[in-house]
């Protein structure tokens, strides 16, 4: 899988307006017995992140996890490289959110060319109950300008709050249906990850909201494969259901970059 | 291991899979529906179905990576319909295929009948070593079967998988790695782990289900191989009511100091057969 044009990694705030947005704060911690790095993150259950029913989005806890995973998963992978996620598969377990989220990502395995991480979000306010349970699997890249070289242990806390009104999650991204069964958004700047590519946490939440657009209902699990980079807007999700059973209706959603003209994802997802 | 994979006794002959290579970016096989892959409601249990997806999806990601060779990375499996009769079709398709990965997407249909699933599976490609097996003969285009005169299973899966129950309400089942279920690079055949997990998760949930419940999602990641056995399984139970449950399972080899070689996700639900 290629990367986009590397946007720079000369610092730790590169590439991290998706992070701010969901205000998601980041530490290393004490490496496991292993000496793989851990990371544990907050975030706060913001109303600027809840949907329809209430809860924060899957997009948004997925855009969480992606984070927190990618982070520990590229600590994993330097001093000779850094990562780009490749796919994620996630359940929610509660649709119930106090918060603030804590955050956890651990190393499952790293290989010659990949790292895998087991991330968990607990709902802090809510007796530590499990909100999320997933995993994200990563391949390892060197970019242009060499892996990033950072102050360990690594800590990015919370940005300072952003402007109010802060807007919900689907005007934030410029997200808008263009059909019964696809949404559609553009890719400006601030959307971009490190690698100069649309961050990946905006695409499950893209195909998230594609998902929600054509069953009406609230997503509680998703399977992601990102196939290719999205680099030229505007990017399109298109749902459509596969069946139903007594948990919900199961969808396939593909992305595809517009500009380019190319699949760029595709997910699985479970809504309830 | 056996000088030639797969051995006369072997799952992947037992299943009397049949195949259709074909020339584009595609490949279909049938798996004959029988009592012995059946779940607790009679249909095709999910890690029966997982198998077919392994195989049918492994070959021809082997097939559009070479020369180089594949590892599964993942697994996942979502259900919305059951098979309890006729054949299950499978139809597999590239949906990438890059320098160091390849992810497959295959469709499942109940024969006769309608689409009753969609899996999705990701391989890592790596440099050819020696014993590889060469899968240009195997998976050349046109009809073929791995079953020879006499293949098929002779007692349910798990019986044929050797596993066994250690505690029900913590999913912990244990199973060898024997020379009946293991892949080309002698350990594990990643459809039969999948069967193993399926077993435990429904083991674990049905322990306090009213009613028997069936895996309908699959979510495995492949952390190792599973070479030496007994391979031994967790379930942690996340969620559970009387007619769904969502689980965590973990798989650890114990001959290799427990390492863990598969975690996995799993949703099990009432069954997916209508009128049920």
């Amino acid at each position: 899988m290629s990367a986009g044009t590397p946007r720079g990694f000369g610092g730790p705030e590169t590439g991290r307006d998706v992070t701010r947005y969901m205000r998601v704060e980041l530490h290393e911690t004490e490496p496991s017995a292993d000496g793989a790095p851990r990371v544990v993150g907050t975030a706060p259950a913001a109303d600027h992140l809840r949907g329809p029913d209430g809860g924060v989005r899957a997009g948004a806890l997925l855009a969480i996890l992606d984070s927190v995973g990618g982070l520990c998963g590229g600590l994993a992978a330097l001093p000779d490289a850094w990562v780009v996620s490749t796919n994620m598969s996630a359940r929610t377990l509660t649709r119930e959110h106090r918060g603030p989220f804590r955050v956890e990502a651990g190393v499952l395995r790293k290989g010659r060319t990949s790292v895998v991480t087991g991330i968990e979000i607990r709902d802090s306010g809510a007796r530590d109950a499990i909100v999320v349970d997933g995993v994200l699997t990563s391949a390892l890249l060197v970019p242009q300008a060499g892996p990033p070289r950072w102050e360990r242990p690594m800590s990015l806390p919370v940005a300072p709050p952003l402007p109010e009104p802060v807007p919900p999650l689907p005007e934030w991204m410029g997200a808008r249906p263009i059909d019964g069964n696809t949404m559609e958004m553009p890719l400006p700047d601030a959307l971009r990850n490190p690698w100069g590519i649309l961050h990946g946490g905006v695409v499950v939440s893209l195909a998230d909201l594609a998902a929600e657009h054509v069953t009406r209902r609230t997503t509680t699990d998703v399977v992601l494969h990102f196939l290719a980079p999205n680099r030229v807007g505007p990017v399109r999700a298109t749902a459509t259901e596969l069946g139903r059973r007594s948990d919900g209706v199961v969808s396939r959603v593909e992305v595809r970059e517009h500009g380019a003209g190319r699949v760029t994802a595709l997910a699985v997802v479970t809504s309830a | 291991m056996a000088a030639t994979y797969p051995p006369d006794q072997h799952l992947l002959r037992d299943l009397r899979i049949s195949f259709e290579h074909r020339t584009d970016t595609t490949s279909g096989a049938r798996m004959p529906v029988v009592p012995a892959l059946a779940a607790p409601d009679g249909s095709v249990r999910a890690g029966a179905l997982a198998t077919l997806v392994d195989v049918i999806g492994g070959g021809l990601a082997a097939t559009v990576a070479h020369p180089s060779w594949i590892a599964t990375a993942d697994l996942t499996l979502h259900l919305y319909g059951a098979a309890v009769e006729g054949d299950v079709e499978a139809d597999a398709r590239v949906v990438h295929a890059g320098r160091t990965t390849v992810v497959i997407e295959v469709d499942l249909r109940a024969v006769p009948g309608a689409s009753i699933g969609l899996a999705t599976m990701s391989f890592a490609a790596l440099p050819r070593r020696a014993g590889n097996p060469d899968v240009t003969t195997s998976t050349a285009p046109g009809p073929s079967t791995m079953a020879l005169e006499g293949s098929s299973l002779r007692r349910p899966l798990l019986d044929e998988l050797e596993v066994r129950v250690v505690d029900p309400a913590r999913g912990e089942l244990e199973a060898p790695v024997g020379e009946w279920s293991r892949n080309s690079l002698g350990a594990m055949q990643g459809g039969a782990v999948a069967t193993l997990i399926d077993a435990a998760a429904t083991t674990a949930v049905n322990v306090r289900a009213s009613e028997p419940l069936v895996v309908t999602d699959l979510q495995i990641t492949y952390l190792a191989l599973s070479r030496s056995g007994p391979l031994r399984t967790r379930v942690d139970l996340l969620a559970a009511d009387t007619e769904h449950a969502e689980a965590r399972v973990e798989v650890v080899d114990g001959g290799a100091s427990a390492r863990r070689t598969a975690l996995a996700r799993i949703v099990a639900s009432r069954s997916l057969r209508t009128g049920r």
